[in-house]
C-alpha cells in the first residue's frame, strides 16, 4: 500500500520524567514500529538538555532520536500517541530517506570527478584545501552529552 | 554679456560634473571586498543536519533571526537547506526562534 521510507523522530520527555519512564517510552514507541511491520535502524538518548526556550513551565528536556523505516501509517499512529502522552513535551517526526539519498548521490558524483581528474592529471577541483579528507561530513560534531 | 553668462554656466556644469565624477568613484575607490564563498560547499557538506545545533548557531546571530545569505555568502542551494535544518531545530527547542 503504501511506500516504506526512512523517517527520523525526535521526541522530548518532560525534565522530571525518570530514566525508567524514559526506558517505558522507548519499548512503547518501539512496540508501534513492529505493530506496523517497522523497523528500528538507531535509536540515541541525547540526555537531558537545556531547551532554547521555554515550552510550558520547562527549561530542560531529555531528548531521545529514533530513526525507523515504516509506512506513512506508522508515523501517523506515532503522532497521534506522542501528542497524548503528558510527559513528552515536544516531538518531530520527518522523512529522511529521500535527503540522505540527495546528499550520497552528490557526495558519488564529486568522488567520481576527483577520480577522473586525478587519472587525466588535472588538478583536483573546489577552493578547499582538504580535498583528501572527505570522512567527517555526515558526522555531527557533538551528539552525547552526558 | 550673454556669452559670459553662458559661458559661467558652462563652467558651473562642468564643476557639478566633476563633483559627480568624485561621488561615483567614491565607493569603488580602495573598497575592495573578498569575494564570499560558501562555507558548505567548500567543506563539501551534502546534508545540512538539523539536530546539530553548534553547526547552526553561526546562520542565526544575536536576534536568532536567520542570517541573509547576501551577508554569509551561502549559495541558493545550501541557503535553502540550510533554512529548512534551523526551523526543524527550532520545533524541537535546539534553536531558539526570537531572544531580545
Amino acid at each position: 500500500m503504501s511506500q516504506v521510507r526512512q523517517y527520523e523522530l525526535v521526541y522530548i520527555l518532560a525534565p522530571e520524567a525518570t530514566e525508567q519512564e524514559v526506558a517505558d517510552l522507548h519499548t512503547q514507541v518501539e512496540a508501534i514500529i513492529t505493530r506496523y511491520q517497522g523497523e528500528l535502524v538507531k535509536t540515541e538518548n541525547w540526555g537531558r538538555r537545556k531547551l532554547a526556550f521555554r515550552i510550558g513551565k520547562h527549561r530542560e528536556g531529555t531528548y531521545v532520536l529514533e530513526v525507523f523505516k515504516g509506512t506513512g501509517e506508522l508515523t501517523k499512529e506515532l503522532d497521534r500517541r506522542l501528542k497524548v502522552i503528558d510527559s513528552v513535551i515536544r516531538h518531530l517526526c520527518v522523512r529522511v530517506d529521500e535527503d540522505l539519498r540527495l546528499a550520497e548521490r552528490t557526495r558519488a558524483r564529486r568522488e567520481a570527478e576527483t577520480a577522473r581528474r586525478i587519472a587525466r592529471g588535472l588538478p583536483v577541483g573546489g577552493r578547499s584545501r582538504r580535498s583528501d579528507d572527505d570522512g567527517g561530513d555526515d558526522e555531527p560534531i557533538d551528539r552525547a552529552e552526558v | 554679456m550673454a556669452e559670459e553668462r553662458r559661458s559661467r554656466g558652462g563652467a558651473g556644469s562642468k564643476v557639478r560634473g566633476n563633483a559627480r565624477g568624485a561621488e561615483k568613484g567614491g565607493p569603488r575607490r580602495g573598497m575592495f571586498r573578498r569575494r564570499k564563498v560558501c562555507k558548505f560547499c567548500t567543506d563539501k557538506v551534502d546534508y545540512i543536519d538539523y539536530k546539530d545545533a553548534k553547526m547552526l548557531l553561526p546562520f542565526v546571530p544575536e536576534r536568532a533571526k536567520i542570517l541573509p545569505r547576501r551577508i554569509s555568502g551561502v549559495c541558493a542551494m545550501h541557503q535553502r537547506k540550510l533554512q529548512t535544518a534551523i526551523m526543524r531545530a527550532r520545533q524541537l527547542a535546539l534553536l531558539p526562534y526570537s531572544t531580545d
